[in-house]
């Protein structure tokens, strides 16, 4: 506290100035020594020179005090209320308890007061004054002055005092009362209240807050209230309060009053476990600190399925800080504790505040009540009591109607009912949304007699007044009296559209209204129905109930559509008629009535009943008029007319024509000269005789029509007749069939074969009847293909195959087609088939054998059996023609040995030459001699070794070349009559004929002609140049004699002797080598002897000699 | 007394229609009036078996759908949220006689009755869109109730027994939500399980 004195205080100041002189000295005085010490002792001597310091400020205090002790002194003055000052000083010492005091104050008068020591005295106007405080009946003390002044004195307001701490734990709010005490005051003055709020018992400060108030004179009780994030029933809760007054016309100290008393709030101590907030509904996205009071341990929290930290608070108590919460579902989110063996939990409602209610529409049904529909918008996610509850206001009548919706209903419709007031036709609506959360509201104007929505009209009744006009009444419930009415009715006719009418009529009292109904068509069944809205429009009623009605019948409005055809035979005529439509017909037709009329008389037929549509009449060679008269209830209808005579045709074309769908379409001509009107007629041409499915009038200045028909069906031919209706007569002008759509034909045509030759079939097929046909033939394909019964199968004869042929027959007219350029006894699969526009038709097949060539095969046999005549002659000749080779070759005469002339040969032939080497002939003996007989037992074979001068001297035959170019190496044959070259003898040379026998058995047979061809070669004997075999060894040693000289080597070939005589018996002893024929001696010796067949020969070989060998003999070797 | 106006004033009209019905009733001698509104039918055990049978056929089924309405942590903790833990429970012993297990099928049924009830109730301010549960509980309460009626006729026809005292579900109306929740769970649970017993027992 602030010294409020001012001579007081300079009093002691001017004391502790000098104390402090007094004080510095000493302490210099101590502090000098300490520089002489070392830094240890230094601190030591440090604090006792503090000490020391210390007691003499007290000694010096001491006499201070003492001598102030004398004398009152330390004047203060405080208010509270500005209403008086309460000063005190202290007393001099020795004054006892209770002593008394005179204070003057001195201003411009002087005033004393006996008071005590502490006192209250008049506040004292702005400026100085001399306090004077003179103890009374103290002896020894002495008077004091002060100079007071307001500025020194301090306005403390008294501690205030809360009246009343209550709390609303529900919405965790302290309710905090107390009272300015303001009357103390003199006047105005503002006030700053200072509130804190404590929690929990160690008195944490979770609210400090000002609050400002007005001090009017008056006590006046306040309140501040505050609402907690945490609930209230989580931990204590403590309130203080105090103030500061804030007078502008006092000049002193103003200061803050103490702290009240605190006050606090708390729940009743209570066992049982308890979580807070209970039931809780906070808006979406807030936070929320929930808490669990209870005395055991709990081990975690979740919010749902979360788990969240815990905040522990007083004792056992847990709470935890839910932030930014989510919207609950309807059950709301469970806040739960678990301790150890249980869970304690409570129920969060986080939801919204109602969303503003939009299309806010009020209207009404009968001008006797509105109903205001809306659409709540944003869901709350509140539900039951926590949900959003309406109230429905009227600003004009002041009147309001409360929406609340039922806890267990889940009715979606939003709506108030509102009566309407009499007198009243504009409203101003507001309607209020509240819940727990917030509040919204929307507002509508409206009159209400232009929102009339009409219920719907009940009571529908239909009355008949004519065959065209009916009575329609309704009941339309409603207060309508001041109001037209729109209402609108349907008629339904059958099969055609509907069609709507409108009426305007007054609103009634009674709710009953009636209207007529024209324009109708008699005896035709019409449904209405009727909905009913108000002038000025807003909204239709919903439709009625529907009401049938059979208007009453008329008179037929025209006679029937009638046509004729004349019998078969021509002698009757058949009268059609269509029934009439109904439109037309106006009532049920009872019966038709017929009759027939010429210039001469008119004949009726009795009367047809309804069912017949066509009556049959025997005329005569006149012309008629016939009529068809349609009779029902009302009466009977307008006569149809026509006439009996048909005018000749000229010459009629057939036509074509095709559709689509179930519609064709057909032209024709334009004919002046048809004055009344064109009849297209037509019937199913599969139908024989004269037929009729329907007919079809057209106006005469038409030159098309399109004719459909439900009857009409694919792949059906109908036939149309065009007919031209002139002077009452009926021409056919044209005949026309056609197709709606074509088909393939159903069938395959039938088909045969006619004529079959070597090369050709005749093929012939049948029309397919028009039936099956199904459209207009435009061809046929015929296939063919090589192919048996049982083995071929034509898969899908496309003209691509390449074994396959097409032919495509477009002309329809042929019925017949001549397969060419087959083969002779061959089986060819035949396929045919038919198409239309409409597509192919199925295929029927047949398999069909060619005949056989016979000149073919007479060629085949005569030609081989010519050759094999000319051959056999040219044989024959030739086999005469050498004759003579052959029996030299196959069949020589055997010579007898006994007949040898070697010797003569000597002497006879070489005699006459003497340049000419005779040939000795002593050791020539024959060394092989084969004796052929039949008769023998069998062929002895006897080999005897000769030494071949040649062999034995090549070199003599080398030495005989320069003197005689013929080498004589052999003897002559004996036969020289055989001798070719007669020439040689007068040559001076001579050749050797020499016929050997192993010439037969060269494998390579040279032909007759090549011997003139080689005589140089031919000249001498060289058998060897052509006895090359097959040997290997025996072609190199050939090679080797092509080198030489020819010469006589037969000893070289040997072996190529015995493998090419299969016939000939070998020598037993086969394995001689030298064995030869050379020896010129030997010719004559060794002759073959045709053995009997030995089949005992081991070298016999199979093939033996063959007719080949004898072609391949070469005489001439 | 708001339980008395809602859930358990109908029922006991429903079962009680004369004077002085609600209030616990104690067994009237064997030789007292029995009167019953409706003639008994023959197969009166017959009935009540299947009854029973049908109530536990079905016990489970509604046990979940009412734990699953309440959302979490509801069915991840049944063994704390919705044991059956239900105090003042009616007694039953299955090897009594007849009578005796009749008639504590009958403060059984009741209790259950009227529990049933508040559940109904509080569940259809609290979940009402649970079309669902609300079935579920209206279907079951009803056979409770036939079966209640089954009971008293087979008490009053064979033993004479006309009135019986019962003793009624913990009142909830006066509970906040969690409580309503966690005690209508923790009914359930107990209903599921004496209705096995019940099934069994007769």
């Amino acid at each position: 506290m602030l010294p409020l004195v001012w001579p007081h205080t300079i009093l002691v100041a001017d004391g502790r100035t000098d104390c402090s002189t007094q004080m510095m000295d000493i302490s210099l005085c101590l502090k000098r020594p300490s520089w002489l010490v070392d830094s240890k002792r230094v601190r030591m001597t440090s604090h006792f020179q503090w000490l020391l310091l210390t007691a003499v400020l007290l000694y010096l205090t001491n006499q201070v005090n003492s001598q102030k002790k004398s004398t009152p002194h330390d004047l203060k003055c405080v208010t509270n209320n500005l209403q008086m000052w309460d000063c005190s000083w202290r007393a001099p010492s020795g004054a006892g308890r209770g002593a008394s005091y005179e204070v003057c104050i001195e201003n411009r008068s002087r005033s004393c007061y006996q008071l005590e020591k502490n006192s209250k005295i008049p506040p004292l106007l702005p400026g100085d004054y001399e306090i004077t405080v003179n103890p009374l009946y103290e002896f020894g003390s002495s008077k004091s002055k002060f100079i007071l002044n307001e500025k020194n004195v301090s306005l403390i307001p008294e501690t205030p005092e809360i009246l009343n701490l209550s709390a609303d734990f529900s919405t965790s709010t302290l309710h905090l009362k107390w009272d300015d005490k303001g009357s103390v005051f003199p006047h105005y003055s503002n006030v700053i209240w200072e509130i804190k709020v404590l929690r929990k018992k160690n008195m944490e400060i979770v609210k400090l807050v000002t609050y400002s108030t007005t001090l009017n004179g008056k006590d006046t009780v306040h309140h501040w209230n505050w609402t907690s994030d945490m609930p209230l029933e989580c931990a204590i809760h403590y309130v203080g309060i105090r103030c500061y007054i804030d007078d502008p016309q006092f000049s002193g100290h103003k200061e803050w009053s103490d702290w009240s008393l605190l006050k606090n709030i708390s729940l009743p101590p209570d066992s049982q476990t308890m979580v807070f907030p209970q039931d809780k509904v906070i808006l979406a996205g807030s936070d929320l600190t929930v808490c669990c009071v209870t005395q055991e341990k709990v081990l975690s929290a979740q919010i749902g399925s979360t788990h969240c930290p815990l905040i522990h608070l007083d004792g056992e108590n847990v709470a935890i800080k839910i932030r930014n919460i989510s919207a609950s579902a309807s059950s709301g989110t469970n806040v739960v504790f678990s301790v150890e063996d249980n869970i304690f939990g409570t129920v969060v409602f986080a939801g919204y505040p109602p969303d503003i209610p939009q299309k806010l529409n009020c209207e009404t049904y009968d001008l006797k009540e509105i109903i205001c529909t809306w659409n709540p918008g944003r869901p709350t996610s509140l539900a039951g009591p926590r949900s959003t509850s309406y109230t429905l206001f009227e600003s004009f009548s002041g009147k309001y109607v409360r929406f609340n919706r039922d806890e267990v209903s889940a009715n979606e419709n939003y709506q108030l009912f509102f009566q309407i007031l009499s007198n009243q036709e504009v409203y101003n609506f507001t309607l209020n949304a509240q819940n727990l959360l917030g509040q919204t509201e929307s507002t509508l104007l409206v009159n209400i007699t232009e929102k009339v929505h009409p219920r719907i009209p009940t009571s529908l009744k239909v009355k008949d007044i004519n065959s065209t006009a009916v009575t329609l009444s309704w009941h339309l419930p409603g207060n309508f009296t001041k109001i037209k009415l729109l209402c609108q009715i349907e008629i339904n006719k059958t099969n055609s559209e509907h069609e709507l009418r409108n009426v305007t009529m007054r609103g009634v009292e009674s709710s009953n209204y009636l209207t007529t109904v024209d324009k109708l068509n008699p005896y035709t069944i019409y449904t209405f129905r009727i909905r009913c809205s108000t002038d000025p429009f807003w909204k239709w009623s919903k439709w009625s109930n529907e009401k049938q009605c059979l208007t009453t019948e008329a008179i037929p409005s025209k006679g029937p559509d009638i046509w004729r055809e004349w019998s078969s035979d021509g002698k009757n005529l058949i009268i059609y008629w269509k029934p009439l439509p109904i439109n037309e017909a106006n009532g049920k037709i009872l019966s038709y009535n017929v009759s027939y009329s010429s210039d001469e008389e008119t004949k009726s037929l009795s009367e047809i009943p309804d069912t017949q549509h066509k009556a049959e009449l025997q005329l005569d060679k006149n012309d008629y008029i016939i009529s068809v008269v349609a009779k029902n209830s009302a009466g009977s209808s307008p006569p149809s007319k026509i006439a009996s005579m048909e005018i000749p045709s000229d010459d009629l074309k057939i036509e074509q024509a095709l559709g689509m769908g179930n519609r064709i379409l057909l032209t024709w001509n334009y004919d002046p000269n048809m004055t009344c009107d064109y009849v297209i007629k037509w019937c199913n041409s599969s139908q024989s005789g004269p037929c009729l499915m329907d007919w079809k009038k057209i106006p005469s200045n038409s030159t098309e029509t399109v004719i459909e028909s439900d009857q009409f069906r694919p792949g059906v031919r109908y036939n149309f007749s065009v007919y031209g209706c002139r002077n009452q007569g009926y021409q056919l002008l044209h005949s026309i069939i056609g197709y709606v759509e074509e088909l393939a034909p159903a069938i395959a045509p039938n088909f045969t074969v006619e004529d079959t030759s070597a090369d050709s079939i005749l093929v012939k097929w049948e029309e397919i009847p028009v039936e099956e046909l199904r459209g207009f033939l435009r061809g046929y394909l015929f296939y063919f293909e090589k192919g048996e019964r049982d083995t071929s199968k034509i898969m899908g004869l496309e003209s691509g195959r390449f074994d396959t042929k097409v032919k495509n027959i477009t002309d329809i007219s042929q019925k017949t087609l001549r397969i060419a350029d087959l083969q002779g006894k061959t089986s060819y699969h035949l396929v045919l088939r038919a198409y239309t526009g409409g597509g192919m038709g199925p295929e029927r097949s047949m398999f069909v054998v060619t005949k056989e060539n016979s000149e073919g095969l007479i060629i085949a046999i005569l030609i081989p059996v010519a050759v094999a005549v000319i051959i056999g002659v040219v044989t024959s000749i030739l086999c005469y023609r050498k004759r003579e080779w052959i029996k030299e070759t196959f069949y020589p005469d055997i010579p007898n040995p006994e007949n040898c002339k070697a010797l003569q040969f000597q002497k006879s032939v070489c005699e006459g030459n003497s340049a000419l080497k005779t040939l000795e002939m002593n050791p020539c003996t024959p060394n092989n001699v084969e004796v052929l007989e039949t008769r023998s037992v069998a062929p002895k074979i006897e080999d005897t070794e000769i030494i071949s001068p040649v062999a034995e001297r090549p070199e003599d035959r080398s030495d005989a070349e320069p003197e005689n170019h013929v080498v004589v190496s052999y003897c002559p044959p004996v036969i020289e009559e055989e001798l070719a070259n007669p020439g040689a003898e007068g040559g001076g040379g001579s050749q050797v004929i020499y016929i050997d026998i192993q010439s037969m058995y060269q494998p390579q047979a040279k032909p007759e002609g090549e011997l003139d061809s080689d005589p140089v070669g031919g000249a001498g004997y060289k058998p060897q140049m052509h006895l090359p075999i097959t040997s290997t060894v025996d072609d190199l040693d050939a090679d080797d004699d092509l080198d030489k000289t020819a010469g006589y080597r037969p000893q070289a070939n040997v072996n190529t002797w015995n493998l090419v005589s299969p016939d000939s018996p070998r020598s037993t002893d086969s394995n001689s080598e030298i064995v030869s024929f050379g020896s010129p001696c030997s010719i004559n010796s060794r002759q073959f002897l045709i053995p009997p067949k030995d089949e005992d020969s081991p070298k016999s070989s199979g093939g033996g000699w063959s007719f080949t060998n004898f072609f391949q003999s070469k005489p001439n070797d | 007394m708001k339980v008395l106006a809602a859930g358990v004033v109908p029922l006991l009209l429903v079962l009680h229609w004369k004077p002085g019905a609600g209030s616990p009733l104690p067994i009237n001698p064997v030789n007292a009036t029995c009167n019953t509104h409706h003639p008994c039918p023959s197969n009166l055990m017959s009935q009540i078996r299947s009854q029973l049978a049908q109530l536990n056929g079905t016990a489970n089924a509604l046990f979940i759908l009412y734990y699953t309405a309440q959302g979490e942590p509801f069915p991840n903790n049944l063994d704390k949220l919705c044991g059956p833990n239900v105090t003042d429970f009616p007694p039953f012993q299955p090897n009594g006689t007849e009578k005796v297990r009749l008639v504590e099928l009958y403060r059984i049924v009741a209790y259950l009755g009227t529990a049933l009830g508040n559940i109904t109730r509080d569940q259809k301010t609290l979940n009402p869109t649970a079309h669902s549960l609300h079935s579920k509980l209206n279907a079951t309460a009803d056979t409770l109730r036939g079966l209640l009626s089954n009971v008293l006729c087979r008490l009053c026809s064979k033993y004479h027994v006309a009135h019986v005292d019962v003793a009624y579900g913990p009142d909830t109306s006066g509970k906040d939500v969690f409580q309503k929740k966690k005690l209508g769970c923790q009914l359930l649970g107990k209903y599921k399980q004496v209705m096995a017993v019940l099934a069994q027992a007769f």
